[in-house]
């Protein structure tokens, strides 16, 4: 149905092109016409000269042969028509539409000039187009203009801006880019030739707009009409770039839009090259356009860059108060408060925070139910040696959600250094089947299990900071605990905080106390600067458990501060990527995560290449899913638990990335979750085969030989062949 | 009681055609040009002054419908003019339903109400035939189309009537789909199955009857303005929407009397409430407790009691609502169409 109608149109278009010079409709020309001139005596009777002279040139161009009659300026003898014709002169099209009804109502003979019609119709249909386009009801445009030909003509260039517009916006790119084409070819007003292009650029490709600029005209000073166009394509590549990541501008647009900025006195310039600096590693460039854009009131997307532009420059402490002031005018200005926050309350070591910034911390995560926040709460209490506030927020994010296995880790850490054991082995029991690192604070077997495979699988730098922080202690002022209502059992206990009746910030006083560690040795008020040997803790480190929740979350949880640990930008890019993972932008990710594997260490590269399979995954997946997906687009986290099929694919993901150690982690998870098949087993041979680890991958493949499976052999044979050359070599 | 509805069904049909065939003349000339005086603008525009003074397809349609009832083709023209030029923008061919004259656009919300388009539909096909206007009787086709195939939807084993395009099917919300059976306009749904014979019509009215027998909910055993209604579970109080008999459902009465379904038992629980318990005017009852919320007792809503009364029981129109004294748009437009049935089916209560 479009392309048939938009092949009327073009036609329509070309209709138009030949109309002003031509001999007009050929077949009303050839014999006399019954010319109607209804019109032409009614502008007459009016004095309305240029109407006069505009319709005579009209009916001239369709009638060759006609002149204008003598007696023009006579009495108009259908005083009737006449007011119709006023009506319709003064724009009262549902008048003139009533006042034809009444008369044919009252006279079944009489039928209005079809002249009077048609521009009834058209005057309708160019209002109707217009109300359908601002209502963006594109295929409703293309069908009025396919009826009302005559509106497209440069007389009505909005006209043709709307109907290009509906044409690109219905998959039309060709028909939107002929009727820019036309209205540049034909069309001679200098500023609506130049808003032309505009109106094109955000429809049309960088290809298809040179294409339009090559119909440039110069002014009677020899000047390109398109100059002033040249800074909008800057800018529109430079906000696409800022959007995507893996789009860059020259150097030169970098230049130029400095220049624009510093120029301008608004916010729109710095704000987008500061997006753009941002988004392509140069948080310190960034920061000094956002600055600039938040002086110029660029309102809260400015106050968002700047302050994550700060946090990615490890200056989370001066980007906090700014955070906080915006945290509340759109919801990505909370997120990146609390992500500052967060980022500092998880800095290895702890650093010294000012009381103000816990006690107006704590109120937004109560009123958020933010799981990372009520966390990060949890752990800086855990590293500030104030374990029992480290419990309380540590259940209060288990309360808000119960499959969050970092704070239930970090709960039942608080739990064995309170040496609570009832209920740390409540919680071993109630997590034993999905937390190995739980079960193994309290049983040495699994303990053993976990070292060795760590062992195996070349992770054994891995070290959580968090177990490691535990150790040291660093005063600080303490930390309020969930205010009143929230769902801690064991507030109500502790003797350690005392409600304070009538504060209206939070129910708990800030308690001077500060809480000693009962196994630590020495004074708490001793800074440990040995740290005290948690060492059997710090090989209780587990491979990376499946999330079970946001995203976001989990890259705060288990990388701990993005900044303090990899130095800046790979982190900041890491929580770009879980921001767009978060979006659904799994392929805009990827190159994030790419650039946190490259830069980052440890926890915040592994992380990373998680990450980076997940969106893989994601992409793959988004069209079978797409129905469930906007069945339910509130619920993110469902989308991320990892079912088995999801972590045999990552499996596969892994493999092919030449990943095998995680491949390993993804098919031992995997295994827990639904027995392994032979496929499995063959893939997990294949990854011992890549890592060197001939002994087990033949192991295996001679087990799956022996069951009958041909494709085994494969990799008997690979496997000879590798030792072999290994021989050979020496 | 299945025969019952079939029967509610036939009899719908027959006083329609009936209709059709009447003089229009059933609204004075008076009482029309007072109308348009108060509620039209000389664009055409039905303004809805009790709700800051907007307009929207189901105003429209009325005003058409009126205009047809009093036979001034002239303003059915006007009307008719503004309602396609403005509202009847939308790509799936029905109209968009809200227009704001304080807005710019005017469009405020895009999605379709079908009460408004099946009344719009309705006007043109009857001013199409009665007046031999093939461009009306063309455009109520293209309107009966689409109400057909967008607003019509087969929910399990009920054919019903969706409130708008957008946001009360099934597919939009968990209790699904949410209808207004004061949209369900019955006397419309012959003469669409004329224009539009690949809708199954008569089986939307007889779920539209059979809803109105379920819906009777609360104390007073009133219909709710929005229910949810999903297939194979009971029809309650749509979440999200005032638990009220109100401005909605107070036109079902009015709509079945209209369509020739006179039947008492459906008729029932409105002259209960009005009749007997409210002196004849039609209340605002709450449906959790069935307490009257507000009386209404503006001449256009006391024309709904007075009607069904006249049906009921051939009480004469009381005196003092033979004149029509124009108040707001909405009761005023229930007065002429209450009045235009009493002129055709029941002169005997003037």
């Amino acid at each position: 149905m479009l392309i048939v109608l938009a092949g009327a149109i073009v036609p329509a278009i070309a209709q138009q092109v030949q109309l002003p010079g031509g001999s007009g409709n050929s077949t009303n020309s050839g014999s006399r016409p019954k010319v109607d001139e209804t019109a032409l005596r009614y502008f007459a009777s009016q004095g309305d000269t240029r109407r006069l002279e505009a319709e005579i040139a009209r009916l001239r161009a369709l009638y060759p042969e006609w002149s204008p009659p003598a007696d023009l300026f006579g009495p108009q003898t259908d005083t009737e028509l006449e007011r119709m014709w006023k009506l319709y002169a003064d724009g009262k099209y549902s008048d003139v539409r009533s006042a034809i009804a009444a008369r044919q109502a009252a006279d079944p003979q009489w039928d209005p000039p079809a002249d009077l019609l048609a521009r009834l119709n058209e005057a309708e249909g160019r209002q109707r187009l217009i109300n359908a386009s601002d209502a963006q009801q594109w295929n409703t445009v293309l069908r009025i203009a396919t009826e009302a030909p005559g509106l497209l003509t440069c007389a009505n260039v909005d006209i043709l801006w709307r109907v290009a517009e509906a044409f690109a916006k219905t998959d039309q790119t060709p028909r939107a880019l002929d009727a820019y084409t036309y209205v540049l070819t034909n069309c001679n007003d200098t500023s609506e030739r130049v808003a032309t292009v505009q109106k094109a650029i955000p429809l049309l490709t960088d290809d298809e707009i040179q294409n339009l600029l090559k119909l440039e005209r110069k002014d009677a000073q020899g000047k390109p009409e398109f100059a002033v166009l040249r800074d909008d394509l800057i800018r529109r590549r430079m906000g696409k770039a800022a959007e995507n990541p893996e789009f860059t501008v020259p150097e030169a647009d970098i230049t130029r839009m400095e220049e624009l900025s510093k120029q301008s006195t608004t916010a729109g310039d710095p704000l987008v090259l500061g997006w753009y600096l941002f988004r392509h590693d140069d948080a310190k460039r960034a920061l000094e356009w956002f600055k600039l854009a938040l002086d110029r009131k660029g309102g809260p997307k400015a106050a968002e860059g700047y302050v994550l532009a700060l946090n990615s420059l490890g200056r989370a402490l001066e980007a906090e108060p700014i955070a906080y002031e915006w945290r509340d005018s759109a919801p990505e200005n909370n997120k990146a408060y609390l992500d500052v926050v967060i980022s500092l309350l998880t800095a290895d070591p702890p650093p010294v925070l000012d009381e103000i910034v816990l006690t107006r911390f704590s109120p937004v995560v109560m009123r958020d139910k933010y799981v990372p926040g009520a966390q990060a709460l949890g752990w800086y209490a855990y590293n500030t040696g104030q374990i029992v506030t480290a419990r309380s927020w540590f259940e209060t994010a288990l309360n808000w959600d119960p499959n969050d296995e970092p704070s239930a880790y970090g709960l039942a850490l608080a739990y064995w250094r309170l040496k609570d054991g009832a209920r740390l082995n409540a919680l071993v029991r109630a997590w034993g089947t999905r937390s190995e690192r739980i079960v193994a604070l309290v049983d040495p077997a699994v303990r053993a299990r976990l070292e060795a495979r760590n062992a195996q699988s070349q992770i054994t730098t891995y070290t959580d900071p968090l177990i490691a922080a535990a150790a040291r202690l660093t005063p600080t002022p303490t930390l309020q605990p969930p205010p009143l209502g929230a769902p801690s059992a064991t507030l109500g206990s502790n003797t350690q905080f005392q409600p304070v009746p009538g504060s209206t910030v939070t129910a708990y006083a800030p308690t001077s106390q500060f809480q000693p560690v009962p196994q630590f040795e020495g004074s708490s008020a001793q800074p440990a600067a040995q740290p005290v040997s948690y060492t059997e803790q710090t090989t209780y480190t587990a491979p990376p458990t499946p999330p079970r929740r946001r995203s976001v979350t989990r890259s705060v949880a288990r990388t701990g501060s993005s900044v303090s640990e990899s130095g800046g930008s790979a982190g900041a890019a890491l929580a770009r990527a879980w921001k767009l993972m978060e979006l659904n932008r799994p392929i805009e990710a990827i190159p994030e995560f790419d650039y946190a594997i490259k830069y980052g260490q440890g926890r915040t590269a592994e992380d990373a290449a998680y990450g980076k399979s997940l969106a893989y995954m994601r992409k793959g997946m988004t069209n079978a899913a797409q129905a469930a997906a906007l069945q339910a687009p509130q619920n993110p986290r469902r989308s991320l638990q990892l079912s088995a099929d999801l972590l045999a694919q990552r499996a596969y993901e892994f493999y092919r990335d030449g990943r095998y150690v995680e491949a390993i982690i993804s098919l031992d998870e995997h295994a827990r979750l639904a027995p392994e098949q032979q496929d499995m087993m063959l893939l997990r041979a294949w990854c011992y085969y890549q890592l060197h680890d001939y002994q087990s991958a033949k192991r295996i493949f001679r087990a799956l030989a022996a069951q009958g499976n041909v494709k085994a052999n494969e990799g008997i044979n690979a496997i000879a062949a590798s030792t072999r050359q290994l021989r050979d070599a020496y | 009681m299945m025969r019952y509805l079939l029967a509610g069904v036939l009899l719908l049909a027959c006083g329609v055609l009936q209709a059709m065939a009447q003089s229009q003349t059933l609204i004075s000339q008076e009482a029309w040009a007072t109308y348009m005086k108060q509620f039209v603008q000389d664009n055409g525009r039905v303004v809805d002054e009790a709700n800051g003074g907007i307009s929207h397809s189901e105003g429209q349609g009325y005003g058409m419908l009126l205009a047809f009832l009093a036979g001034d083709r002239s303003n059915f023209e006007r009307i008719w003019s503004f309602t396609r030029t403005e509202l009847l923008i939308r790509d799936d061919g029905l109209a968009a339903w809200r227009w704001d004259p304080n807005s710019n656009p005017h469009v405020t919300d895009v999605n379709a109400a079908s009460d408004g388009d099946l009344l719009i539909a309705y006007a043109l096909a009857r001013a199409g035939r009665t007046w031999g206007i093939q461009g009306y009787t063309d455009s109520a086709t293209r309107i009966a189309r689409a109400i057909g195939h967008k607003l019509v939807v087969q929910n399990g084993s009920r054919l019903v009537l969706l409130p708008g395009a957008t946001g009360f099917a099934s597919s939009d919300r968990k209790d699904g789909p949410i209808l207004n059976l004061s949209y369900w306009i019955f006397e419309t749904f012959p003469v669409m199955a004329q224009l539009a014979p690949e809708t199954d019509w008569a089986a939307l009215a007889k779920s539209g009857l059979e809803l109105l027998t379920i819906a009777k909910l609360g104390p007073a055993r009133l219909p709710p303005d929005w229910i949810s209604a999903p297939d194979n579970a009971p029809v309650t109080v749509a979440d999200g929407f005032p638990p009220v008999f109100g401005y909605n459902s107070l036109r079902i009465s009015l709509y079945l009397l209209r369509a020739g379904i006179a039947d008492a038992e459906l008729q029932e629980s409105f002259r209960r409430s009005w009749l007997t318990e409210n002196g004849g005017s039609p209340a605002i009852v709450d449906i959790p407790t069935g307490r009257v919320l507000t009386r209404l007792t503006d001449p256009g809503y006391r024309m709904l009691g007075a009607v069904l009364a006249c049906a009921l029981n051939a009480t004469p129109i009381p005196q003092d609502l033979r004149r029509f004294e124009p108040t707001l748009y909405y009761p005023s437009t229930l007065y002429l169409l209450g009045w235009a049935l009493v002129a055709e089916k029941y002169p005997r209560c003037l």
